[in-house]
């Protein structure tokens, strides 16, 4: 060991700071994990440092960070992936991009095959027939893949499942019975599509471990480390956990690993425990905060989803004219519970999808903060896909921030004109430059697994609001790629209360950073999902993207 | 088949109440489902023994936590043998979602869905817009209303309660209660026993269900047979028991529940009839008897 400690200094084509007093650099002097300073050329004999120029071709950013992911996503690929557009295994491998009901069942007989023991069920995620043309999946399609094994092929909008005959007879699903969430055809039997939480609830029961219901371990957490650092990402949420023993367990052994490639902000289920019990808990995990590692957020859930038609929404409701969704927590509860985090010194992160509930969160957060008066406390509204302007101005009165699901516009975007929101209020889905506009901190999230974490597609998605089909879906809600870069970045890191920590890469934070082949401010927008990720470095560790 | 009770209603309109008043007075082995553990409240000296989320008490009644899946919390208090189980749906939950789940369970019969109601707050509530629609579908499936708390409600209130529910839910037998308090025959179709009347029952007992058997000896045909369900008016409450189905003859039970039904494998020792429970508006006997017949086979 010297008695000095290493300075590495990282050249590059240009580095993005986000840091006013110099926003753009060539140069970046690391030590101790931490920035030292920015700069040019000079930095390199300034400190005595290492030059490191292997980006000297590429473009270095402020370390992505997902404000809105799950961990689980590294569970995930235990299990085939059938979804119609192609993902990125923790492998590296692409996997998924199957474009018709054929392709899929196609794949699955393939993994069938390959089995070994023929009690295990085969369960597969990520299928999402909205982009098919022509009739649904059915039992009979799943019973060719087989007969005698358990088949579940779960929907990548987590509230429709596919089973096979054997899924049905072991669930207690008679073809002949007729039961909410069973889905039946024109002759009145079972087409083996389970629709909601009730049904889709007993048949993972009957399917067992083999299913998705498997807890959070450290392979996993390995996985999603991978997963998150091959797109950019140095931090990353994962917004509900229940933070059991064994979940911490797993937390803290992953993140002690010195070549685990990611920060872990995980956030406490509130509704795991008594109010007592999770002021408590929260209290208890703090003590335990790493730099890698790091507790504090509390996460709440107020409706269901805009597309599962679980979401609480205002007047005019579902364009379709589906009933509204149920409150997952009473009004009256939330309030109880909002109130006691907040009047403890918490920050919450609040699901809310419909604008009814996003409208409801501002009101409790509005009567918690005039019951115990509390400046920076950050409260923040995930997804909050809805708001309006008067929503959006209501939070900013409050202090409160937001971090909305832009990869929505691409992937449901067109869902929703056609079935959940109509025509009109479709152009404030995801309403980022309203959010900005009202003065509120903003972060855009991918909420991975339901969409794949990958903060460039993020980006281009709220840059460029282009639905599935090509079509731009509220062009005056585009924001520019300075903007987008800020809510994965610097944005992203306010909503975590990091900002001092990551999200800039300025004197004293941590040397996080993407390395990519091109600068997202300057590319034709169109292409700022295209931009190859190079390598990530991490406290200044470099992590290469291959 | 063990008999079990779905209780909904929203915060507050006392379902935690009730399943404390019964664990405590118990007249039989009651097995209680709660979604909050925390909130049975019973005293120490009753309680035989407590493990984790299942609490055993000494009157031979057993408290489970409901947990993420009916079904497994069903199978786990069934091996408790209770006489009776009652299911606390949450207060911002559709009772009738849980309710029709307990129709595939077959060692289950599905007794009345009961529901509560906070008279003092009830005409708030349908006024309140964040949870007006709650309240309202917590009742649309309701087969018992039990209206609580009459003692904070003037009578001119109960009076209006009683025509807003009524106009809500035509179908359901109303009960008035003070501190959830009902007689355990509230929470069957089975008539029992008149209670005595005391100050706790406003008014003791108010529902007649009425109930016959179809014999179902002949197989019935299956599309035939769903056309008839399908069709059944809203007076038909349940319809429960053994038939068979197809050209095979498939041995099977039937429950039927409010425009939904299952089919699961008949306990072995049934006797083929199907029993049918309605409201007052029920049709005649023949009437169905003619209905039924035409679905079987033959």
């Amino acid at each position: 060991m010297s008695d000095k400690p290493q300075v590495t200094v990282f050249a590059a084509r240009r580095i993005v700071t986000l840091d006013p007093s110099l926003p753009i650099a060539t140069h970046v002097a690391v030590r101790d994990g931490k920035v030292l300073a920015t700069g040019g050329v000079e930095l390199a004999t300034q400190f005595g440092g290492r030059l490191d120029d292997r980006f000297i071709n590429n473009v270095i950013v402020p370390g992505f960070i997902e404000g809105h992911g799950h961990a689980t996503d590294g569970l995930m690929w235990r299990s085939p992936y059938v979804g119609f557009f192609p993902r990125t295994a923790p492998t590296g491998q692409q996997a998924g991009g199957f474009k018709s009901i054929a392709e899929v069942i196609a794949h699955l007989r393939q993994v069938e095959v390959a089995m070994s023991d023929p009690n295990q069920p085969l369960v597969a995620w990520g299928f999402d027939p909205i982009y098919f043309d022509g009739p649904r999946m059915t039992v009979a399609d799943l019973d060719q893949i087989s007969a005698t094994r358990m088949v579940v092929v779960a929907h990548v909008s987590g509230h429709i499942l596919n089973v096979n005959t054997k899924v049905l007879d072991k669930a207690g699903f008679s073809p002949d019975s007729n039961l909410d969430g069973l889905v039946r055809d024109s002759q009145g039997r079972l087409t083996g599509e389970l629709q909601g939480p009730a049904v889709m609830g007993r048949a993972n029961r009957a399917t067992g471990d083999g299913g998705l219901m498997r807890v959070l371990d450290v392979p996993g957490l390995r996985d999603y480390g991978r997963i998150a650092q091959r797109v950019g990402v140095t931090t990353s949420t994962d917004l509900a956990n229940a933070l059991t023993p064994e979940n911490v367990f797993a937390l803290r052994a992953a993140t002690s690993e010195a070549d685990f490639p990611i920060r872990l902000v995980p956030a406490m289920r509130a509704r795991e425990y008594s109010v007592e019990d999770g002021l408590a808990r929260i209290a208890e995990l703090k003590a335990l905060t790493t730099d890698k590692l790091r507790f504090g957020l509390v996460k709440l859930v107020v409706d269901g989803s805009i597309q599962g038609f679980t979401a609480r929404l205002r007047w005019p409701g579902y364009h379709n004219g589906a009933q509204n969704g149920l409150w997952y927590v009473a009004p009256g509860e939330l309030e109880a519970i909002v109130t006691a985090y907040h009047g403890a010194g918490h920050q919450l992160h609040i699901h809310t999808n419909g604008d009814e509930a996003s409208e409801l969160a501002t009101e409790m957060v509005g009567r918690a903060i005039a019951a115990h008066p509390r400046q920076d406390h950050r409260h923040t509204l995930q997804h909050c896909q809805m708001a309006d302007s008067a929503i959006f101005r209501r939070m900013k009165t409050f202090g409160m921030c937001v971090n909305l699901f832009a990869n929505h516009i691409f992937y449901w975007g067109e869902q929703h004109a056609a079935l959940t929101m109509g025509p009109s209020r479709v152009r404030h889905l995801d309403a980022c430059a309203t959010a900005l506009a009202c003065g509120v901190p903003l972060a855009i999230h991918s909420d991975t697994p339901v969409t794949p974490v990958d903060p460039r597609f993020t980006m281009w998605c709220a840059v460029n609001r282009i639905s599935s089909t090509g079509r731009v879906l509220g062009e005056h809600e585009r924001i520019t790629p300075l903007q987008a870069l800020h809510a994965v970045t610097l944005g992203a890191a306010y909503t975590l209360k990091l900002d001092h920590l990551a999200g800039s890469i300025e004197v004293g934070k941590f040397a996080d950073f993407a390395v990519l082949d091109d600068d997202p401010l300057t590319v034709d927008p169109i292409t700022i999902k295209d931009i190859p990720v190079v390598a990530t470095v991490m406290g200044g560790q470099v992590f290469t993207a291959s | 088949m063990i008999p079990l009770t779905v209780i909904g209603g929203f915060l507050g309109t006392g379902k935690t109440t009730l399943v404390n008043h019964l664990l405590v007075s118990a007249r039989k082995r009651w097995g209680v489902l709660v979604n909050d553990f925390g909130a049975i409240n019973v005293d120490a000296a009753l309680i035989a023994a407590q493990d984790g989320q299942t609490m055993a008490l000494t009157n031979g009644c057993v408290c489970c936590s409901l947990g993420d899946d009916l079904g497994d919390a069903l199978a786990a208090i069934a091996m408790r043998q209770p006489e009776h189980v009652v299911v606390e749906a949450s207060g911002v939950s559709d009772p009738w979602k849980i309710a029709q789940l307990a129709l595939i369970e077959p060692g289950f019969a599905l007794e009345p869905l009961v529901v509560l109601v906070d008279t003092a707050a009830f005409l708030a509530q349908l006024d309140d817009r964040w949870i007006a629609d709650t309240v309202a579908r917590q009742l649309s499936f309701a087969e018992i209303i039990v209206l609580n708390k009459c003692d904070q409600a003037s009578a001119e209130t109960i009076a209006a309660v009683r025509a807003r529910v009524q106009r809500l839910r035509p179908e359901a037998a109303l009960i008035e209660a003070i501190d959830a308090a009902l007689p355990e025959t509230a929470l069957s179709f089975a008539p029992g026993p008149r209670p005595v009347a005391s100050r706790f029952h406003v008014e003791a007992i108010g529902h007649d269900f009425p109930t016959y058997a179809l014999s179902a000896d002949v197989p019935f045909d299956r599309d035939r047979l769903r056309a008839v369900l399908s069709d059944l008016p809203r007076s038909v409450l349940r319809i429960k028991g053994k038939c068979f189905l197809g050209a095979e003859a498939a041995s099977v039970l039937l429950q039927y529940a409010a425009e939904r039904w299952a089919f699961t494998a008949a306990p072995a020792g049934l006797q083929p009839a199907l029993v049918v429970i309605g409201t007052p508006e029920l049709p005649a006997q023949s009437d169905l008897v003619a209905q039924f017949r035409a679905a079987t086979l033959g």
